[in-house]
């Protein structure tokens, strides 16, 4: 099942689970996990962040809204606490990090360089839920390459880069994240989206805005996932509304080497491993292969 | 941790608008424990599950309470018999029951009898005298079932019981309070019972964990789960001001 690299991670399938739906891989017990790829942990920060005060979820037409705000423990005792148990895994366990500034994602990188359970980085200069850095470093292109580049220079391991939808031009913070380092994109974060409360006449979410994710950003994730393999030679992970097996299928035969999924976990704790059985059962390889191949010589 | 497709069984009206569904769930009616919830799956249906306490569980059957308020909600009350659900459960920390207390007050507002039924009977398999504490709007809306013969109702209009606040139907020299109801209840009864057990209300997103939707605004300064630590709390332990008190759940497909 394996020999399945990507990015410079070895995959145990192409369908992994997305940051801040799989929480730290410890929370989902019904998830068939010989069928997990690989996971991506909790987004976190240097230190400790409360997160944000409630509600933080809202549910919209085929989707929700969240405003979690990286509520997190902190890089040391995510050292202390979980990297142990990741080591003793068969799957690998790339950490989603985020910072204020350019020097934070690099200290964090550093500081998780080496460290037995993990098997790469994911920057995320996407977050829509947080104040400060976040989504305005991957808003722009010389932003997003000088984060990569940080990170790049501060660890050994294979660095993705999850990007934000919220660009006028995907291909060029994408093209900046691959000269700055990156051995892979992820694409897409969430979109930012907003609900008023017809009670209260204010915004439903404590946060005001959040970040829409499920079905209803699917052919919008597939488009950006699409036009990002397009710009780049390394490889697309596709991330957005994915809920089944055919659903995945759209990413990859939209370009991408794997998928994440994330908002159909909370429905079905075992959306992963359905959807990578779902995927055995139709041979995907030979499907994205076959159609790659007739789609070149066509 | 279950996951069941659970066909509907039985389905009662227990108060004007509010109904009790009976679904077939062995595995999870086996382990269920006062306090804690099943989360629902429609499909077709809305996006994401709807979480309700377990109200009785017994002989492979797990009975929920519920009002149809939204898109949710109305789905599964409209379910025809023998359709099925994705039952997800038993989730969530449970009531702790203290048997030296000697006493236990179950008092609920409306649809916060949900949890009642089966605390009363975790209650008095202690040996606890219980006290069925129970408060709506009106007689049409005060639940029609309830366990125990010491039996204290309150409506807000007076058309039964105790006319006013559910609180002040509360019995003097009770060993425990055991709550649950609209938070702006459980809030004003934290300020007289802080040591109170209580079963809040939140939004929630997956139920088990992961989502951190369900976020409860803890006195220590830290937000943690509702669906993981809670939904119960010692009621001086959740800062009332932060925990949103009105919850809108007209909610699209």
């Amino acid at each position: 099942m394996s020999g399945l690299r990507v990015g410079g991670v070895e995959l145990r399938s192409p369908v992994l689970a997305a940051s801040g739906t799989f929480g730290y891989g410890t929370e989902v017990p019904l998830c068939d996990r010989p069928r997990l790829g690989g996971m991506v942990s909790k987004g976190i920060f240097l230190q400790p962040r409360p997160g944000t005060p409630p509600p933080r979820i809202v549910e919209t037409p085929s989707g929700m809204l969240n405003a979690i705000g990286l509520q997190g423990p902190g890089v040391e005792a995510l050292i202390r606490d979980y990297c142990p148990l990741w080591a003793e895994w068969d799957f690998p366990v790339l950490v989603n990090i985020n910072g204020e500034s350019v020097d934070e994602y690099a200290e964090l990188a550093a500081r998780l360089d080496g460290v037995p359970g993990v098997s790469g980085l994911e920057i995320n200069i996407s977050c829509p839920n947080v104040r400060e850095g976040g989504m305005f470093f991957g808003k722009d292109p010389a932003q997003a390459a000088a984060v990569t580049a940080a990170v790049r220079r501060s660890t050994r391991l294979p660095v993705w880069v999850k990007l934000t939808p919220a660009v006028s031009d995907l291909a060029e913070v994408a093209r900046a994240c691959e000269s700055a380092g990156a051995d892979a994109l992820c694409a897409i974060n969430t979109l930012v989206g907003m609900s008023f409360d017809l009670g209260t006449g204010r915004p439903r979410l404590a946060f005001g805005t959040g970040g829409l994710s499920g079905p209803a950003i699917r052919p919008i994730a597939v488009h950006l996932a699409h036009q990002a393999a397009q710009s780049v030679a390394i490889p697309v992970i596709g991330i957005g509304g994915i809920g089944g097996a055919e659903d995945a299928l759209e990413f990859l035969y939209a370009g991408c080497q794997a998928v994440q999924i994330g908002t159909a976990t909370f429905i079905d704790p075992n959306a992963i491993g359905k959807t990578m059985e779902a995927l055995e059962a139709l041979d995907w390889r030979r499907l994205v292969e076959g159609t790659r191949a007739a789609i070149s010589s066509g | 941790m279950f996951e069941l497709q659970a066909p509907l069984i039985a389905r009662r009206e227990v108060a004007s608008g509010m109904w009790v569904l009976s679904f077939s769930a062995p595995e999870v009616a086996a382990t269920a424990r006062a306090g804690q919830f099943v989360n629902l799956l429609l499909r077709p249906g809305p996006l994401l599950r709807r979480p309700f306490s377990v109200y009785r569980a017994t002989s492979g059957v797990v009975e929920v309470l519920l009002k149809p308020v939204g898109a949710g909600t109305a789905g599964l009350a409209a379910l025809a018999l023998g359709e099925s659900v994705s039952l997800l459960g038993p989730l969530g920390s449970g009531f702790q029951l203290d048997q030296a207390a000697g006493s236990v007050a179950l008092v609920s507002g409306g649809l916060g009898v949900a949890p009642m039924p089966l605390a009363a009977r975790a209650a008095a398999a202690l040996g606890l005298q219980v006290h069925w504490v129970h408060g709506a709007r009106t007689a049409a809306e005060l639940c029609s079932e309830w366990e125990g013969r010491r039996v204290h109702w309150a409506t807000d209009d007076g058309s039964i019981g105790y006319h006013g606040s559910v609180l002040a139907a509360i019995p003097e020299g009770i060993g425990q309070v055991v709550a649950c109801g609209p938070n702006r209840m459980l809030a004003a009864l934290a300020a007289r019972f802080p040591r109170a057990q209580v079963a809040i209300e939140t939004y929630m997103g997956c139920g088990t964990g992961v989502c951190l939707g369900c976020a409860v605004p803890r006195t220590s300064g830290v937000y943690d789960r509702a669906c993981k630590e809670g939904p119960v709390y010692q009621a001086n332990d959740i800062r009332w001001d932060v925990l949103p008190q009105h919850l809108h759940y007209g909610l699209g497909a």
